[in-house]
C-alpha cells in the first residue's frame, strides 16, 4: 500500500479537524507526504465539515475523488451518508453514531436517518461498515482522540501510519491534557 | 532547510516577505483570509501588513509603494478584485516600478458562498500575467517569481489560487530566502505613466502594456515555467493549468485500471494561463491531432489553443468545454481529468463506479441549513424586525428588508426568514433606495455589519441622506469582520487592534459625519427594546439608521467576558416551544418530553427570555 486517502465529515464544534490535524503531524512525523485539506465553509458550530487527507503521494491533487477513499470517519450519524460517495469499494466506513440533530427534526418536522438506514446504505456500497456508538465512549474520553484510535485499531490505517506516532503527535499538541488524551486514545485502541 | 507544515495561504505570505515585501494588505475574504491572517500579528520588522477598509483601498496602497520602487503584495477573494478592479485595470496600465503582486482566490466548486467566478478573465481584460499554483509548495515558488515576474517587465503580476490549493496544508522545504537588500523609496514624477489626462497618455500606456504582456510571454518562456513532454510523436495532447496538474499521475492511473493506454500522449503543463509559453503550444499543436484541454471554470486556455491552432491552419480536435464532456461548473478531481484524457484518446472509460446509487444515501441526509450561533447578537435584530413588521400592522411579505454580506445575511435562514436580498458589499443600502423609488409603500429596511458598512456601505448612505430617500439602515456592529474569522476592522475596540497606536473608528461618528440626523443605538440583547425602536425609526420620515451594538458573541466568549447561563424552570414551562421555533438558538434542546437549554452552548443572550409566555427562563 503506497497510499492513502482520508474523507472526513462531521459538524463544526466536534473536532474532527482535530483528528485529521493529528493524522498530519503523525505523518510529518514518519515522513510520510500527504496533503490535508479542511473544509470549513461557512460552518460555526453545527454546520458541515469536512476534510480531505491524501497520504503517500510526492505530487497530489488536494480533492479525493469519488470513489477514491480508503477510509471514511464520520462523526455525525447523518453526515457520514454524505461522505459514502468518496468511499471506495470494499472501503472502510467508520461511524460514530453521535446526532446532532438540527432544529426541524428535534421538532419532528424533518426526517433523520436511522442507524439501520446508515448501516443498509454502506453494505449496498460495499463499505466496511464498522459502529461506534456514543455509549460506548468510555466516561470522561474525549470522543474525537477515541475515535481515532478506533480507526487504528479497526481498519488499514493503523498499517499506513503507526499508532506510537500519532499517539507522540496528540501528547506534543496537549502535553496538558495528555493523561486524558492517552486514557481516551487506548481505550480507543481496544474498541 | 528542514520540511514546515504551511498552508497555501501561509506560504503565500512566506513568499512575499521571503522577496522583500514592504507591504502587504488585503480585505477578508474566504479562501484568501490566512495569508493576511497568518502574519497580521507577527508582521517582520520593517514590514506593513494591513487589513485595509476594502480591496480597492488594500490595492491602490500596495501599487503606490511599488511606484515608490517597493515590492508589496495585496490579496483578496474574487469578489473583491471586483471592488479594487477600477484600480487594477489602471494600475496595469501604468506599470510599476517595484514588484506588484495580486494574489486572488477564487471557489471552484463554491465552498464559502458568492458567485463561482473566474478571475483569470479580469486578468485577460488588463492584459495582465496570471500565475496558477497547483500546490503549497508552488504557492510560495510562484509568489516569489511573481515579484521577480513584475519587475522584470514593470508590470503588476496576479497570482490566482483557488480554494483547495490556498486552504490545503502540506509539509513543503522552501528554497532560502533570497538576501533582498532593503530600498529607499522613490519618489518618481512621470505624468505619462502615472495619471490618465489625455488620449496620448492612455494609448502609449495601452501599447506599452501589450508590450509588458510580450517581455513576460518571454521570460516565462525563457525561464520553462511550464514542463511539455511531447512523448515520441504522441497525436493525443493534454494540456493542463494550475490545480488540474496535481491530478494528472491519479487520472493516468485511473485510465491504467480500465486498461486504457496512456503512455503515449503528450503532456503540458502551463503554470500561467496568459501569457501562454507560444513556441511550446505550437510545438504541441503541430505534432497532435487531438487536445484535452483540463482547467477549471471557465474555458479560457481552451479558447486560447483554438485560436493558435487557427493561426497555424492546423485541424486540432481541442476537447474540453465548449464541445464537451467538461463542465465549467465546480471543482475538479482525478475522475474529472481522467474523463477528459480518455475522450481525447477516444478511449471508453467508465465514469459509473458505483455498484449503489451514492446519491440515495445523500437523500436521506437532514438538511442543515446556517444559522447564527448561540448568544449571535444578529438574532435580536432578526427576531426584532419581524416583530417590528407585525406591530407596525403589515405582514412578513409586505415589507422589504434587504440583506448583506457577512453574517449578518444569515437572517435569510429559518427560523427567521427575515431578508429578501444578497448581492454585493454595501449593496444593501442602495438597493433599499431602489425599492422605494420603485414605488413600494410599506417601509424599506437595510441591514448591514460595521465592517461590510465601512467596506462599501458608506457611499449608499450618503446618497439616501442627500436625496433624503426613506429607508431604515439598521447596522448591525458586533464589533468584528466576523463570518471570515474574526479578523479586526476600524471600528473593533482598541484593545484588539494590531498595535497601540491605531486608532478605532466608531461607526457611530460615522453615521453622524454622514449628515445622518435620526440615529438609533440599541442593544440586540434587550429584545423589547430592540422591537420598539425599529417600529419608531420606522414610522419617521426620511433616513433613519440604528446601530445595534453588542459584540459577537463567539468573540466575547473567547476574551472570557461570559455571560450567565438561561436555564429552563420546568415548573413554569408548558413546552409551547415558542423559544425554539422563534430563535431557532442551537442552545436549546427539545429532547421529546421537555425544553431543555444546553449548558454547554447556551451564551446567555437571554432573548429567549423575553419570548417565554410563561415567564418560565431565567438565569441559573
Amino acid at each position: 500500500m503506497n497510499n492513502f486517502d482520508i474523507y472526513l465529515v462531521g459538524v463544526g464544534g466536534q473536532g474532527i479537524l482535530t483528528i485529521a490535524d493529528m493524522i498530519m503531524r503523525a505523518a510529518e512525523a514518519e515522513d510520510i507526504p500527504a496533503n490535508y485539506f479542511p473544509t470549513k465553509g461557512m460552518a460555526q458550530r453545527g454546520g458541515f465539515v469536512k476534510a480531505q487527507l491524501k497520504l503517500g503521494r510526492d505530487t497530489v491533487g488536494p480533492d479525493i475523488r469519488p470513489g477514491g477513499a480508503d477510509l471514511v470517519i464520520a462523526m455525525e450519524l447523518s453526515e457520514s451518508l454524505k461522505a459514502l460517495r468518496y468511499l471506495k469499494a470494499g472501503g472502510d466506513f467508520v461511524v460514530y453514531g453521535y446526532q446532532w440533530q438540527p432544529t426541524e427534526v428535534m421538532l419532528g418536522k424533518a426526517a433523520y436517518p436511522t442507524v439501520a438506514q446508515v448501516r443498509e446504505q454502506a453494505e449496498l456500497s460495499g463499505a466496511r461498515f464498522h459502529y461506534l456508538d456514543p455509549g460506548q465512549l468510555p466516561e470522561g474520553a474525549a470522543d474525537n482522540i477515541w475515535l481515532l484510535a478506533a480507526c487504528l485499531g479497526k481498519t488499514p490505517l493503523g498499517q499506513f501510519i503507526s499508532a506510537a506516532a500519532v499517539q507522540d503527535a496528540i501528547v506534543q499538541r496537549w502535553p496538558k491534557g495528555a493523561e486524558r488524551n492517552m486514557k481516551s486514545f487506548k481505550a480507543g485502541l481496544e474498541v | 532547510m528542514s520540511k514546515m507544515n504551511l498552508s497555501g495561504n501561509e506560504a503565500v505570505a512566506r513568499a512575499a516577505v521571503d522577496a522583500g515585501a514592504k507591504l502587504i494588505t488585503g480585505y477578508p475574504g474566504t479562501p484568501s483570509s490566512e495569508v493576511i491572517g497568518s502574519i497580521w500579528d507577527k508582521a517582520p520588522e520593517g514590514v506593513a501588513v494591513e487589513w485595509s477598509v476594502n480591496e480597492k483601498v488594500a490595492f491602490e496602497q500596495a501599487g503606490a509603494c511599488a511606484w515608490a520602487g517597493q515590492r508589496a503584495l495585496s490579496t483578496m477573494k474574487m469578489s473583491g478584485l471586483n471592488v479594487a478592479y477600477d484600480s487594477v485595470i489602471s494600475i496595469a496600465y501604468s506599470g510599476c516600478v517595484g514588484g506588484l503582486v495580486l494574489y486572488v482566490c477564487d471557489d471552484p466548486g463554491v465552498a464559502a458562498g458568492m458567485p463561482e467566478q473566474d478571475v483569470r478573465g479580469f486578468a485577460l481584460m488588463s492584459d495582465l500575467p496570471v500565475l496558477e499554483p497547483a500546490s503549497v509548495l508552488e504557492s510560495y515558488t510562484l509568489t516569489r517569481y511573481a515579484f521577480e515576474l513584475s519587475e522584470a517587465i514593470g508590470g503588476p503580476v496576479m497570482v490566482r489560487s483557488v480554494t483547495n490549493v490556498a486552504q490545503s496544508h502540506a509539509l513543503v522545504e522552501l528554497p532560502p530566502a533570497e538576501g533582498f537588500t532593503p530600498r529607499e523609496p522613490a519618489l518618481i514624477r512621470d505624468i505619462m505613466k502615472y495619471t490618465k489626462a489625455g488620449a496620448k497618455i492612455c494609448m502609449d500606456q495601452h501599447q506599452d502594456l501589450l508590450g509588458r504582456l510580450e517581455q513576460a510571454e518571454t521570460k516565462i518562456s525563457a525561464d520553462r515555467l511550464y514542463t511539455l513532454d511531447l512523448s515520441e510523436h504522441a497525436k493525443v495532447g493534454v494540456v493542463s493549468v494550475g490545480v488540474a496538474n496535481s491530478f494528472l499521475t491519479e487520472a493516468r492511473a485511473l485510465l491504467q485500471e480500465q486498461g486504457i493506454d496512456t503512455d503515449n500522449l503528450a503532456l503540458l503543463k502551463l503554470s500561467a494561463t496568459s501569457p501562454l509559453p507560444r513556441a511550446a503550444v505550437a510545438e504541441l499543436l503541430t505534432q497532435c491531432e487531438t487536445v484535452a484541454v483540463l482547467e477549471e471554470n471557465e474555458p479560457y486556455v481552451e479558447k486560447a489553443l483554438i485560436v493558435a491552432a487557427y493561426q497555424r491552419k492546423k485541424q486540432v480536435r481541442i476537447i474540453g468545454k465548449l464541445e464537451g464532456p467538461l463542465s465549467r461548473i465546480g471543482s475538479y478531481n482525478a475522475l474529472t481529468c481522467a474523463k477528459g484524457m480518455a475522450a481525447a484518446l477516444g478511449a471508453m472509460f467508465r465514469t459509473d463506479l458505483f455498484s449503489h446509487d451514492p446519491a440515495a444515501a445523500e437523500a436521506l441526509c437532514c438538511a442543515r441549513p446556517i444559522g447564527v450561533c448561540a448568544g449571535c447578537p444578529h438574532r435580536g435584530v432578526y427576531i426584532g424586525l419581524n416583530q417590528a413588521v407585525k406591530k407596525l400592522g403589515y405582514k412578513k411579505d409586505q415589507v422589504m428588508i434587504t440583506g448583506d454580506i457577512g453574517c449578518t445575511i444569515l437572517g435569510m435562514s429559518p427560523p427567521f426568514h427575515t431578508l429578501w436580498t444578497e448581492v454585493a458589499m454595501g449593496a444593501s443600502i442602495a438597493m433599499a433606495q431602489g425599492y422605494v423609488h420603485a414605488g413600494v409603500k410599506t417601509p424599506v429596511f437595510a441591514t448591514i455589519g460595521d465592517s461590510t458598512f465601512m467596506h462599501a456601505g458608506m457611499p449608499p448612505l450618503l446618497n439616501a441622506v442627500q436625496n433624503q430617500t426613506p429607508v431604515t439602515v439598521i447596522i448591525m456592529d458586533n464589533g468584528w469582520t466576523a463570518m471570515t474569522g474574526m479578523q479586526v476592522n476600524a471600528n473593533t475596540a482598541p484593545e484588539y487592534q494590531q498595535t497601540p497606536d491605531k486608532q478605532r473608528v466608531d461607526v457611530v461618528d460615522i453615521v453622524k459625519g454622514l449628515g445622518v440626523r435620526q440615529l438609533f443605538i440599541t442593544d440586540p440583547y434587550d429584545l423589547p427594546k430592540m422591537t420598539e425602536t425599529i417600529v419608531e425609526a420606522a414610522r419617521l420620515p426620511g433616513v433613519k439608521v440604528i446601530v445595534t451594538r453588542r459584540e459577537c458573541a463567539i468573540q466575547a466568549g473567547r476574551h472570557k467576558k461570559e455571560r450567565l447561563h438561561k436555564v429552563i424552570d420546568e415548573e413554569k414551562c408548558i413546552n409551547c416551544k415558542l423559544c425554539i421555533t422563534t430563535t431557532g438558538c442551537p442552545s436549546l434542546v427539545w429532547d421529546g418530553v421537555q425544553m431543555k437549554i444546553d449548558p454547554a452552548q447556551c451564551n446567555g443572550c437571554g432573548v429567549c427570555v423575553s419570548i417565554c409566555p410563561k415567564e418560565a427562563i431565567g438565569n441559573e
